[in-house]
């Protein structure tokens, strides 16, 4: 019976916590909104669209298929990137371009940096790659080369933590790729990476000197990223 | 930016809090009952990963326990422990129903699992004490493949009273009254020794089997005091893992009782989104080759009257994103210093970071030094001098935030530039805020209220403010009753002022704080100090910026307040002069040590010393101890004043930016002795996240 007393306060303690939590803080600094209010509000607007979905009969929201005609129209270069694991999948557009290293941005704040279309930094997605030391486009396009390849990231205790590989490039032949309704022929190019007790492949699919297609590993957390160049 | 089809933007940032590492598949290593590494009521020989920090409470029949505890290093770990006996009066009618006690266990791990050897612990469950949880014990775990785990050891104490082989070390003495709260050092591994032992079966990912031969008798809970019926040393029971956090179990215990646990295990060095949350940076702004646009790099642009303010705002725009303010800006054609006061983003050094991006957009070519001075309180931290080259050079570079560290320097802060902008609209400035806010003295008790709290600064470093606080809901101690303490009430009226001081003034002091010379800063605070105490403080600290040792000093003179969370002085006549001399070393690793030696509230003389270890995404695990002239016997149950505190950051848990966090302090017991005032704005914490102990470790958030 105690033990229903204590729990029952704690029930009540926590009650009160969410509420006020629900409540949020207000005052003169609006640059701090309540981040429990604002998670809580995310999930209950998460929670909300699945349940009008279900009700609805829909499985899951299904856009509109996006056609290279609705993309073009900005008149800007477009970068696709999906990341599988987390049903990501944006259009990118460029936020900055030194040299060769371009950064692209989602409207979000998320932004991925590629030197001559290979990853080199990602920011806001969480478990980023902060820097990396990648192959240049002329030795990534060697077949047979090797070069060491190693990611910067941030690690436990926000530590910069690296992971070096011993990379071999092989090109797999020929093929022809369709993005967005566009066909391209394209050298498919397969870097597979060693370290201990580990193994990574990055694919590419090249066209002229291009990388028109690839699969990128990000970091350990976020993993693989599909990158297309849908519109140059 | 560019509008792009939104549905299909969205999901980016909606699933970019879900990921998440994947689980590792060797078994857990689990905790007990009692929410230390072990079996079911039985201790093992294993130990957690490093700084894993845990919250377990467990409901046995009538006895309850909750029990924080933490991974101090590789081996060593400490927890602490609250529980309640319900029924306490079954037998003797008339005496309480419920009888509390909190309990520190201390254990350290001898020898870790090898390919044949056994991991083995030793440890000391409630050894500082009443003593009626103690017990002793050394016991080893030893895995079979990644299914089974066996453990046997062998108990002392409560761990010694069932089945014992004799008394290996001599006998048990009993405690006196004058033990109580010390180190009951006399009776550890004395007394009758029996053997325990267990296995733990992993009969799925998330399922675990635990069965053990248990050599507590509870002959307090079932012989004396008639709690509980104890027929049987065998318990046994199942254990469900729900995520990386959270595991529940269910037992049988001692043949005629059915137990529950619950455990939450944090790890205070990875964030539950595996990330830094939060947006991404602007890219550094490339300046044209000199030899292409000469006379971008040519420095009249200073000689223009408007440019001072035309820099501040555009400035002041592109860190506001970031919750960046401008406090001066000073320039030369060469060089600019930026005083800034980050508001948000929770490492230093990201800030540091998102202020250089900012400048390299907005200062003219010729500019190639940034001078960024963090400002804390009013006065400025330290100065971290970048040069715009390296930056530029270094943005993209492999190990990039290494290299710009090898070419950053971190100097004192110096005095403000005589040709500085400030911003006229800066100061005064009036701030309010309403917050709900929520305590925790102990284990399962605590309150929630809202805190109104307001400050109005005149010039930097100088500022009034206060705070009310009102609970709203609660299960504190609030019974109005004064304390029996022997020594002046400093801090034991604590009921009282929650009874009869809701809502009350919390503070309302005017504080200066100033940098009197290099390296030196000081606080002078007057006013309502803290909910018990009023009167004025005084601060010195010396603190270079590259010094793993910090000096200080403070003198205090206070009065004690009425306990009705109003203005006066009638209900304690009470007033004291204290002070401390402190040292603080950073021992590195996180681990920061502190000594203050003076004279505490009641009057008494002593020294404390504290530890605590830092993360550098603001989790902090500590403990302390306080020894003065008072006696064991006036202090009361507690014997000294000790405990632990912790704080756990908001944006650890949410990803976000936000430099909020939860913080608690519990004490096995208070008492009056060894009591300091509560002033906000002690130096030391204040100045040296921006010093270069606490920059270099988070420093690869530089570039984030």
């Amino acid at each position: 019976m105690g033990q229903g007393v204590a729990v029952k306060a704690m029930i009540r303690l926590t009650a009160g916590i969410v509420a006020l939590a629900l409540l949020g803080a207000c005052g003169s600094e609006k640059a701090e909104p309540s981040p429990i209010g604002r998670a809580v509000g995310n999930i209950a607007k998460a929670t909300v669209s699945r349940v009008k979905a279900r009700r609805s009969g829909a499985v899951a929201a299904t856009p509109a298929p996006v056609t290279r005609a609705d993309l073009e129209k900005f008149g800007l270069p477009i970068l696709r990137a999906v990341i599988k694991v987390r049903g990501a999948d944006a259009f990118l557009t460029m936020s900055d371009a030194k040299d060769n290293v371009v950064t692209w941005a989602t409207t979000d704040g998320t932004t991925f940096t590629l030197r001559d279309g290979i990853l080199i930094q990602t920011r806001g997605l969480g478990p980023d790659l902060m820097s990396a030391q990648v192959p240049s486009l002329g030795a990534l396009l060697t077949n047979g080369g090797t070069y060491q390849r190693i990611y910067y990231q941030l690690g436990d205790n926000d530590q910069t933590t690296r992971r070096t590989y011993d990379c071999t490039v092989s090109v797999v032949g020929k093929e022809t790729i369709e993005i967005f309704s566009r066909a391209h022929s394209v050298t498919r190019i397969s870097e597979e990476c060693v370290r201990p007790k580990e193994s990574i492949t990055n694919d590419y699919w090249v066209e002229g000197s291009v990388i028109r297609k690839s699969r990128q590993l990000a970091s350990a957390g976020t993993g693989f990223i599909e990158f297309e160049r849908v519109v140059d | 930016m560019l509008h792009m089809p939104r549905r299909l933007l969205a999901s980016l940032a909606f699933s970019s809090i879900l990921g998440s590492g994947p689980v590792a598949a060797e078994m857990t290593k689990s905790l007990n009952i009692n929410g230390t590494t072990g079996l079911i009521d039985m201790p093992s020989g294993e130990a957690q990963d490093d700084a894993t920090f845990s919250f377990s409470t467990a409901f046995v029949g009538p006895i309850s326990r909750s029990t924080i505890s933490f991974q101090i290093t590789e081996r060593l770990s400490g927890s602490f422990r609250f529980q309640t006996w319900r029924d306490w009066d079954t037998l003797f009618p008339g005496a309480a129903s419920k009888y509390n006690n909190r309990s520190f266990d201390i254990r350290y791990q001898l020898l870790k699992e090898g390919q044949y050897l056994p991991s083995l612990t030793i440890g000391l469950i409630d050894f500082s004490g009443q003593g009626v949880f103690s017990s002793e014990y050394v016991a080893a775990t030893k895995s079979f493949g990644d299914r089974v785990k066996v453990t046997a050891g062998l108990g002392w104490g409560r761990l010694g009273s069932y089945g014992s082989i004799g008394e290996v070390f001599g006998d048990r003495p009993p405690l006196t009254n004058g033990d109580n709260g010390t180190p009951n050092a006399d009776q550890w591994f004395r007394g009758d020794a029996a053997p325990f032992a267990g296995v733990e079966v992993k009969l799925t990912d998330t399922w675990t089997f635990k069965g053990e031969y248990s050599s507590d008798a509870y002959l307090l809970e079932d012989d004396e005091r008639g709690l509980i019926e104890r027929d049987s040393p065998f318990n046994f029971g199942f254990e469900y893992q729900k995520g990386p956090n959270t595991r529940y179990g269910i037992y049988s215990l001692y043949g005629t009782e059915v137990g529950f646990v619950f455990h939450l295990v944090l790890d205070p060095k990875s964030r539950a989104t595996g990330g830094v949350m939060g947006a991404a940076p602007v890219a550094v702004k490339a300046r044209p080759p000199r030899a292409a646009d000469p006379e971008a790099y040519d420095g009249g642009w200073v000689t223009q009257p408007d440019a001072g303010p035309l820099l501040r705002k555009n400035l002041a725009k592109r860190l506001a994103v970031d919750g960046i303010i401008i406090e001066n800006l000073a320039y030369t054609a060469k060089t600019v210093q930026i005083r800034i006061r980050n508001n948000r983003i929770d490492a230093g050094s990201q800030a540091i970071g998102r202020t250089a991006r900012a400048l390299s957009h907005v200062m003219p070519a010729s500019v190639e030094v940034f001078e960024i001075v963090p400002v804390v309180k009013g006065i400025g931290a330290s100065k971290i001098t970048i040069r715009r080259r390296d930056l530029e050079r270094l943005e993209f570079a492999p190990n990039n935030a290494t290299l710009l560290r090898e070419r950053v320097t971190i100097t004192d802060a110096g005095p403000l530039p005589a040709n500085a902008v400030g911003d006229s609209n800066l100061y005064p400035k009036f701030r309010w805020g309403l917050r709900p806010d929520f305590r925790m003295p102990e284990p399962l008790k605590g309150e929630a209220g809202l805190r109104l709290s307001a400050s109005y600064d005149f010039r930097p470093g100088l500022v009034l403010s206060g705070a009310v606080y009102g609970r709203l809901v609660g299960n504190v101690d609030r019974s109005g009753n004064p304390s029996s303490s022997v020594l002046p009430h400093v801090r034991t009226d604590g009921g009282r002022y929650s009874k009869f001081g809701n809502p009350g003034l919390e503070r309302l002091t005017l504080a200066w704080y100033a940098r009197p010379a290099p390296d030196f800063y000081s606080r002078i605070t007057v006013g309502y100090l803290e909910r018990m105490h009023a009167g004025v403080s005084g601060e010195l600290l010396w603190k270079p910026v590259d010094s793993k040792l910090a000096l200080g000093a403070e003198l205090n003179y206070s009065k004690q307040r009425d306990t009705d969370g109003m203005l006066g002085f009638d209900e304690y006549d009470y007033d004291v002069v204290t002070g401390h001399v402190s040292a603080y070393y950073d021992f590195g690793n996180g681990f920061l040590g502190q000594l203050d030696v003076g004279k505490y509230l009641a009057g008494d003389i002593g020294a404390t010393v504290s530890i605590d270890r830092v993360f550098v995404n603001g989790w902090r695990v500590g403990a302390f101890a306080t020894v003065t002239d008072v006696s064991a016997e006036d202090f009361g149950s507690g014997g000294f004043d000790k405990g632990i505190r912790f704080t756990i950051p908001l944006n650890w848990a949410l990803g976000d930016e936000t430099t909020r966090n939860f913080s608690t302090t519990l004490r096995p017991s208070t008492g009056d002795g060894g009591a300091r005032l509560n002033v906000d704005g002690r130096l030391y914490d204040s100045i040296r996240d921006y010093h270069s102990d606490a920059l270099d470790p988070e420093w690869g958030r530089v570039w984030r």
